[in-house]
């Protein structure tokens, strides 16, 4: 928009650039024209005047001729008069005509010629006329005087007719060149005048454009200047501007308002703003703006301000520096009042800490109870036996039942303590990550249950795993939970068979992956020929202390496929179960690819 | 003139024995009849310097020829274990009596009597004892140890190994570079 | 030389269990002599002490008051006079990871506390014996891990 705005107006400028030009050339043209024709008419003029001239001239010349040619006839001295008249009046004339013909020297010569000749006719009449009254016309000295004056008033004549012509043709061609100036210059005028129109109706639709789209924008940036407005009440910030080189600030009215303030009701000055800071604040806040000041540059800084009416506020400021169009570099500030969010996440962390403090107590619970119990019980049992072993003989067969009860009863115990031990260890938080072969795993587990496995004759086969980052004593109580489970609830017409399969998949493309937090998965299914169970059993099986079979026939504590959960669960996994009775269940976990 | 002397072996067997005992500056004590708790470690050397002295008196150490043949039946076992043809091709009991002249049921009895183990478990230590040290100086892998000790398969090593030692390959893997690792950051 | 008796040490605060222990070793066919301690400072003061008998096996119990097996393990490792002992935890249950890490602390055998007389003697005798071929054919110390 600026770009196209100063295009514009480069487009404005060249215009009138052009169009004084035009206009400059416009009247230099039509003085000069002016001055031209009026040259003209003047020349035009002169040229009548010699015309006129010559005629009085030649007709002169005829009055003198024809009086000495009355005095002749008459011998009357009447006639003489007007010759003499005439005479003084050829001299004038052509003191007129050696003026008038100063520019032009054709003419010049002429008129000296023509003047030579005049003499010799005036002398030529001087002759005749004298000696005409000693003799007769019939003298014939008179006649040849007479004729030769003839001859010479003819030259006479012919001369200044040519002078005349001469003169006409001059004056023709002097009233075309006239002419032709008073029509060009019109024209020349006219088209110049209507270039600078056409100029001026462009140079108008443009800036009748520019006016129309500053308009709009202004509008726009009305409209802007507004929604920010509301926008920082709404999000509770404020923006101010600091001109490095001039040292002047400019607040926003929210600026204000988040100081508890009026807008626009103090100066923006620094100084002013300072005595809303918190007392503890000042020191450092000022310290940050004198570097502001110095680096223009506001990195992120938090602070606290006091409102008239007491209330504490938290504001966070942040600045960035432009160069405006006088290359004074402005440093644009926004300020935002977090104090609900201070306090909203003063409120979280509270109540992590405490949920934190209650885990951390449940578990540390479980963990102790599960541990401390272990020494009692293990004590019982131990003199159970050394009862068994060496008092037997002196027990009844009631006593010896009774005491193979209480075995019973305390190895039941101890299943559900070292379960219950498993799953609060499974709960701890802090453990390691490492990229692991999750073949040796599986294999470690295969050991820890060599023994049923052997006496089962369960064929366990599995895919090669690649090495996945996980924290390998989970996955391998992971591998032994899902495996011991399997065995455990085996079919009884079947020898178990546990297939393990691996495969990476698409988070997007499996129904079981709710809400994945990576694209890719290790999909590892554990799928058995046992006793399988009703699949609309299939997520209550996970809950702890959950149990589909009676403790009788089968010997869980309900426990172990929780184990399984919160593991695959610290590893940021999806563990699902289905189930067909009498078929068998297959156990999919879905481990995350980093 | 005939003299008649009434003696007490025991005593004189008893006087000898100090005898030789204290001339081969040996530090000891009478435990019973034909019981001497020697308190300190006798080489090999100052041991068979004692039977020679003992010759003469025709005085046998009668428990250190048993422990001698013992010691012997661990020699030819570790021997066996870490022999590459032996332990592929050779049925230990076969072997064992031949190299030492004695039927197996004899050295099995005896192994039994002195070290409370059988030569079977003796073997078994011996070839996880060899498979410890693949594992921790040649950083061979499971199934080249397995196939170097003659086991039928890796599964066959781990669970002997885990029984024998209760602790599986890889974790015992784990554990050895955790210790190295612990004393390099001590002596730093 | 095979009459001569090994030296078992127990650190155990427990009297039930040094009862067992005890009892156990009185009817294990392997010569022994068996002291024990109700606390990991009354061992390490012993121990520390000139003339101490040093044991060939030590039976630390982990969860003693004033000072726990662990500590004890630690100090133990850090002596060179203590090199030879054989060192055994005697726990009543621990995490896989505490297990291993007792290992890299330096323990050579772990023994869970077993529920029953039978195997109590059945493992004590073994870790005696096995600990008695390591201590007699010269085998590397290094390798020597046991778990029960």
């Amino acid at each position: 928009m600026i770009r196209a705005l100063s295009n514009n107006i480069s487009f404005l400028r060249t215009t009138l650039y052009i169009s004084t030009f035009v206009i400059l050339v416009v009247g230099a043209l039509t003085y000069r024209s002016i001055v031209d024709a009026t040259n003209s008419s003047e020349m035009i003029t002169h040229t009548y005047k010699v015309n006129v001239e010559l005629e009085q001239l030649l007709s002169n010349l005829n009055d003198a001729e024809t009086g000495q040619r009355g005095y002749i006839i008459t011998k009357d001295s009447v006639f003489i008069g007007p010759y003499i008249e005439r005479r003084s009046k050829i001299n004038n004339s052509f003191a007129e005509l050696k003026v008038l013909t100063e520019d032009n020297p054709i003419l010049k010569e002429d008129l000296i010629e023509i003047n030579r000749l005049i003499n010799e006719r005036l002398l030529a009449f001087q002759t005749s006329y004298q000696s005409l009254p000693k003799g007769d016309i019939k003298d014939p000295n008179f006649i040849s005087n007479f004729r030769n004056g003839k001859v010479l008033m003819d030259s006479i004549k012919h001369k200044i007719r040519g002078a005349i012509q001469v003169q006409n043709n001059l004056l023709e061609q002097r009233q075309s060149k006239y002419k032709s100036d008073l029509i060009a210059t019109p024209l020349l005028l006219f088209s110049l005048l209507l270039c600078s129109l056409i100029l001026m109706y462009v140079a108008y639709n443009s800036i009748y454009d520019n006016i129309k789209k500053l308009k709009s924008k202004n509008e726009e940036l009305e409209i802007f200047k507004e929604s920010t407005n509301q926008s920082e009440i709404v999000s509770k910030h404020g923006t101010w501007t600091f001109n490095a080189r001039k040292n002047v600030y400019t607040y926003s009215d929210n600026l204000y308002r988040l100081l508890g303030e009026q807008p626009q009701s103090f100066e923006p000055t620094i100084e002013n703003f300072l005595k809303y800071v918190h007392p503890d604040d000042v020191e450092q806040l000022s310290k940050q703006v004198d570097q502001m000041r110095e680096n223009i540059e506001l990195p992120y800084i938090y602070y606290r301000v006091i409102h008239k009416n007491g209330n504490i506020k938290h504001l966070k400021a942040y600045g960035r520096s432009i160069v405006n169009d006088d290359d004074e570099i402005i440093l644009l500030g926004t300020t935002a009042d977090i104090t609900d969010e201070i306090m909203s996440f003063r409120a979280l962390e509270e109540r992590n800490m405490e949920l934190e403090r209650n885990n951390k107590e449940l578990s540390s619970f479980n963990y102790v109870a599960s541990h401390d119990l272990q020494e009692p019980l293990r004590k019982i049992q131990t003199f159970l036996s050394r009862l068994e072993d060496e008092e037997a003989e002196k027990l009844s067969p009631k006593g010896l039942k009774y005491i193979s009860r209480i075995q019973n009863a305390a190895s039941r115990m101890r299943l559900l303590i070292d379960d219950l031990l498993q799953f609060s260890r499974s709960n701890k938080a802090d453990k390691v990550f490492e990229d692991a072969n999750i073949n040796l795993l599986l294999e470690a587990a295969k050991q820890d249950l060599a023994e049923v496995i052997s006496a089962e004759n369960a064929i366990i086969t599995s895919d090669n795993f690649p090495s996945i980052n996980v924290i390998p004593f989970q996955i391998q109580q992971l591998f032994v939970n899902l495996l011991g489970n399997a065995i455990k609830y085996k079919a009884e017409e079947r020898t178990p068979k546990i297939e393990i399969t691996h495969q990476i998949v698409e988070a997007e493309k499996e129904e079981s992956i709710k809400k994945p937090k990576k694209s890719f998965y290790h999909k590892i299914v554990f799928t058995d020929n046992g006793i399988g169970f009703d699949n609309e059993y299939a997520d209550q099986i996970f809950v702890l202390f959950s149990r589909l079979h009676n403790k009788d026939q089968y010997s869980g504590t309900g426990i172990g496929l929780s184990i399984c959960k919160k593991i695959v669960e610290n590893h940021r996994g999806y563990i699902t179960a289905t189930g067909q009775l009498g078929v068998g269940a297959t156990f999919t976990i879905y481990l995350p690819i980093e | 003139m005939t003299l008649f002397f009434k003696f007490d072996f025991n005593s004189i067997c008893q006087i000898v024995l100090q005898q030789i005992l204290t001339d081969n500056n040996i530090k000891y004590k009478i435990v019973g009849f034909g019981e001497v708790e020697v308190l300190e470690k006798l080489s090999k050397d100052k041991l068979s310097q004692l039977q020679t002295a003992l010759d003469q008196y025709q005085i046998e150490i009668v428990e250190n020829q048993k422990s001698i043949l013992v010691q012997k039946i661990k020699d030819t076992i570790t021997d066996m274990v870490f022999n590459e043809d032996t332990i592929v091709n050779v049925k230990s009991s076969v072997y064992l009596a031949e190299a030492l002249g004695h039927s197996y049921g004899y050295l099995s009895n005896l192994f039994s009597e002195v070290t409370y183990t059988s030569i079977e478990n003796f073997i078994i230590l011996q070839k996880i004892e060899f498979a410890k040290q693949l594992i921790i100086k040649q950083n061979l892998s499971l199934t080249e140890i397995a196939f170097r000790l003659n086991y039928s398969s890796v599964a066959h090593l781990s669970t002997q190994f885990k029984n024998t030692t209760g602790i599986t390959p890889s974790a015992f893997q784990r554990i050895i570079a955790k210790r190295r690792e612990l004393n390099q950051q001590n002596t730093n | 030389m095979q009459e001569d008796y090994i030296n078992i040490t127990l650190a155990d605060d427990d009297e039930d269990d040094r009862l067992f222990f005890t009892d156990a070793f009185d009817e294990i066919k392997i010569t022994t002599r068996v002291s024990t301690f109700n606390d990991g400072v009354y061992l390490m003061d012993y121990l520390n002490s000139e003339d101490a008998l040093l044991p060939n096996v030590l039976f630390l119990d982990l969860n003693m008051p004033r000072k726990s097996g662990l500590e004890c393990l630690k100090e133990i490792k850090q002596n060179p006079k203590f090199k030879d002992i054989a060192i055994t935890i005697y726990s009543t249950s621990a995490s896989e990871e505490d297990i291993e890490n007792t290992f890299v602390q330096g323990a050579n055998i772990y023994i869970k506390k077993p529920s029953d007389f039978k195997t109590l003697k059945k493992v004590l005798s073994e870790v005696v014996t096995i600990n008695w071929q390591y201590h007699t054919n010269s085998m590397n110390k290094e390798n020597f891990l046991l778990r029960f």
